[in-house]
């Protein structure tokens, strides 16, 4: 991912919420279309995932996170016309795109998640080191796994991929909560 | 062999690889021939004693190293060589700032080549400096100091560089060095190679620039890297130490994203803001879209009536400008905006995990949240009827994509989307 896209400030937000804004709507009419009287939690979940896919989509495939999130979600047979909905005319592409990387994701994550336990077998037969620097590296090494677990797709990154994802995903969080809030206050004001 | 080397670098049948080898043994003999020549006690008034070391040169540790003449700090002006040589040149523009500190007429010969691999570090105290002969015979005749870098930080990544290249960059430095009159002098007092702080290390960054400065002859088209003072210099630790500034750099960005993470120096507890930070927006997108499921019993966001609406004063307390930003921010838009949805919530009686704690955190953290963003909500306000920046090409383009939006999708003429 390029350096220049992480700068603060570089991208245009205003653009990023028209569009965010714009394939959400679409999402959700579609959400909307196709069930009828959905619970208040349906109407959450709805919103909310036609939010993040729309958010992922915004990213046009640039981002790790943006793939995972959006081949997660069209995992599920249930949503995928959303997703469809959402992705456009591109929804072929992205959709045999993401086949290949989730096999071999998986297949990366199996392999991960073995070493992961070998590791803490070693590590639990070895002493624990006093030496300060020690310490400091197991700290930030939790932190970093609790950081994978809530990037999608984190679990497959290397430290610096996952920081520069992280960066993108906080811009399109802010994005969508900036967005979100001010559709619910004027909702809100609308119906008063 | 003391006049050999020039003219081994300049052939260009050899390897890279050879030619570092090449320098680094006759770096090496010259340091045994000239290991008793020590001038040291000429240079004692101006540089205290300390123990050779090698490490990374550059114009800053040139000015520090100038600066610290009086302060009795010495430093081993050895240069980390990379292939190209870039140093020599950074090394030529920082002497004249040595200029300043009267050490005599001693020539420098920054000449720390060699192969990093075959070179013990520890054996790089060495007080002669490894000059190519024709600096050294044009130097050698006054008080010459031979300052012994035998530093073979040999950093470079990638090995691709043109032999060519190499040649004339080669050729340009020995002139150089023939020009420079300044000198670093320092005390080796033994085989002791005492580990200084890092203020000595150069960052790839620094080092790009300098390339860019140096000559237009070279394009590099690898990562130059400077080994720290007294640290290993295989390329196993150079490699995780450029990965090491990566991630630093990287840290960086997210200290300008992250709010409130400007007073945290340690890694750990930058990830620890970063992990909350992350982990509050996750939140404020469910509760969010909780909030539009409650508000919006029919999944119909009437974007065209909300655009319609004259009237928004809610939206400017909701968006404030930078102007307005601080007192508004503190006082009102969290509380307007939780209330409604706090009578909302009860009368629907919904768990969500909506509760005290929750509207606290909101609301604390709203507040961080939002100064940040002062350059999203500029133009932020889509109802369009913001009083403080109206964004008109923003709402006019919005409103634009809805009508298409609406009017193109499946339910035909039917504007709104009923459940």
């Amino acid at each position: 991912m390029p350096l220049s896209s992480l700068k603060p400030k570089m991208r245009p937000h205003s653009s990023l919420k028209q569009e965010f804004l714009k394939k959400w709507i679409m999402g959700l009419q579609r959400c909307s279309f196709s069930k009828k009287n959905m619970s208040i939690l349906e109407r959450k979940k709805a919103i909310k995932f036609s939010a993040d896919i729309a958010m992922a989509s915004a990213r046009n495939g640039t981002t790790c996170w943006s793939r995972s999130l959006i081949s997660n979600a069209s995992k599920e047979g249930s949503d995928i016309h959303v997703v469809e909905q959402i992705l456009g005319s591109e929804s072929d592409r992205p959709a045999v795109e993401n086949k290949v990387p989730t096999r071999r994701a998986s297949v990366c994550k199996k392999i991960v998640k073995r070493s992961c336990r070998i590791r803490r077998r070693r590590r639990r037969r070895k002493c624990v080191a006093s030496a300060p620097s020690s310490i400091a590296k197991h700290l930030v090494r939790k932190r970093r796994e609790v950081l994978k677990s809530l990037i999608p797709g984190g679990e497959f990154m290397n430290e610096i991929c996952l920081i520069e994802e992280t960066l993108d995903y906080i811009t399109s969080l802010r994005v969508q909560v900036d967005v979100m809030r001010s559709l619910a206050s004027a909702s809100v004001r609308a119906s008063e | 062999m003391n006049r050999a080397l020039p003219e081994i670098l300049q052939c260009s049948d050899m390897t890279v690889l050879e030619r570092q080898r090449a320098r680094l043994k006759w770096q090496q003999e010259q340091f045994q021939q000239h290991q008793q020549e020590s001038y040291f006690s000429e240079l004692s008034g101006v540089f205290s004693s300390q123990t050779g070391h090698v490490q990374g040169f550059r114009q800053g540790d040139l000015m520090s190293c100038g600066g610290a003449a009086g302060g009795g700090d010495s430093v081993l002006s050895d240069v980390v060589m990379t292939r190209q040589l870039k140093p020599d040149p950074g090394l030529e523009t920082a002497w004249p700032e040595l200029g300043k500190v009267d050490m005599g007429a001693m020539g420098f010969g920054p000449c720390g080549y060699g192969n990093g691999q075959s070179f013990d570090m520890n054996q790089a105290i060495s007080r002669t400096s490894s000059c190519p002969p024709a600096v050294a015979a044009a130097e050698v005749k006054g008080n010459l100091e031979k300052m012994g870098l035998a530093v073979e930080r040999d950093s470079l990544k990638k090995r691709k560089v043109e032999k060519l290249q190499n040649s004339k960059v080669v050729a340009e430095d020995d002139s150089k060095r023939i020009k420079a009159s300044e000198e670093e002098e320092s005390k080796i007092t033994g085989p002791n190679t005492r580990k200084s702080s890092n203020n000595k290390k150069e960052t790839y960054g620094d080092t790009s620039k300098e390339n860019s400065k140096v000559s237009d002859v070279q394009k590099p088209d690898y990562i130059h890297v400077r080994a720290r003072r007294g640290q290993a210099t295989d390329s196993h630790s150079l490699a995780e130490r450029v990965r090491r500034e990566k991630i630093s750099e990287r840290m960086k960005y997210l200290q300008d994203l992250v709010p409130g993470c400007n007073k945290i120096t340690g890694k750990a507890g930058m990830l620890d803001e970063i992990i909350n930070y992350v982990q509050s927006l996750q939140r404020q997108v469910e509760f969010l879209s909780m909030k539009l499921a409650t508000v919006n019993p029919r999944l119909n966001f009437d974007i065209d009536n909300l655009y319609a609406k004259d009237v928004f004063p809610y939206c400017t307390t909701n968006f404030p400008t930078v102007g307005n930003m601080a007192q508004e921010l503190a006082n009102h838009p969290p509380y307007v905006q939780f209330n409604p949805f706090q009578q909302v919530v009860s009368g629907c009686g919904v768990e969500m995990g909506i509760n005290s704690t929750e509207m606290a955190l909101q609301r604390t953290i709203s507040a961080p949240v939002s100064i940040p963003d002062t350059s999203f909500l500029n133009t932020s306000c889509f109802t369009g009827m913001q009083q403080i920046q109206p964004s008109a090409a923003w709402d006019a383009e919005l409103q634009n994509l809805y009508n298409v939006a609406f009017t193109g999708s499946i339910e035909g003429s039917d504007l709104k989307m009923e459940m």
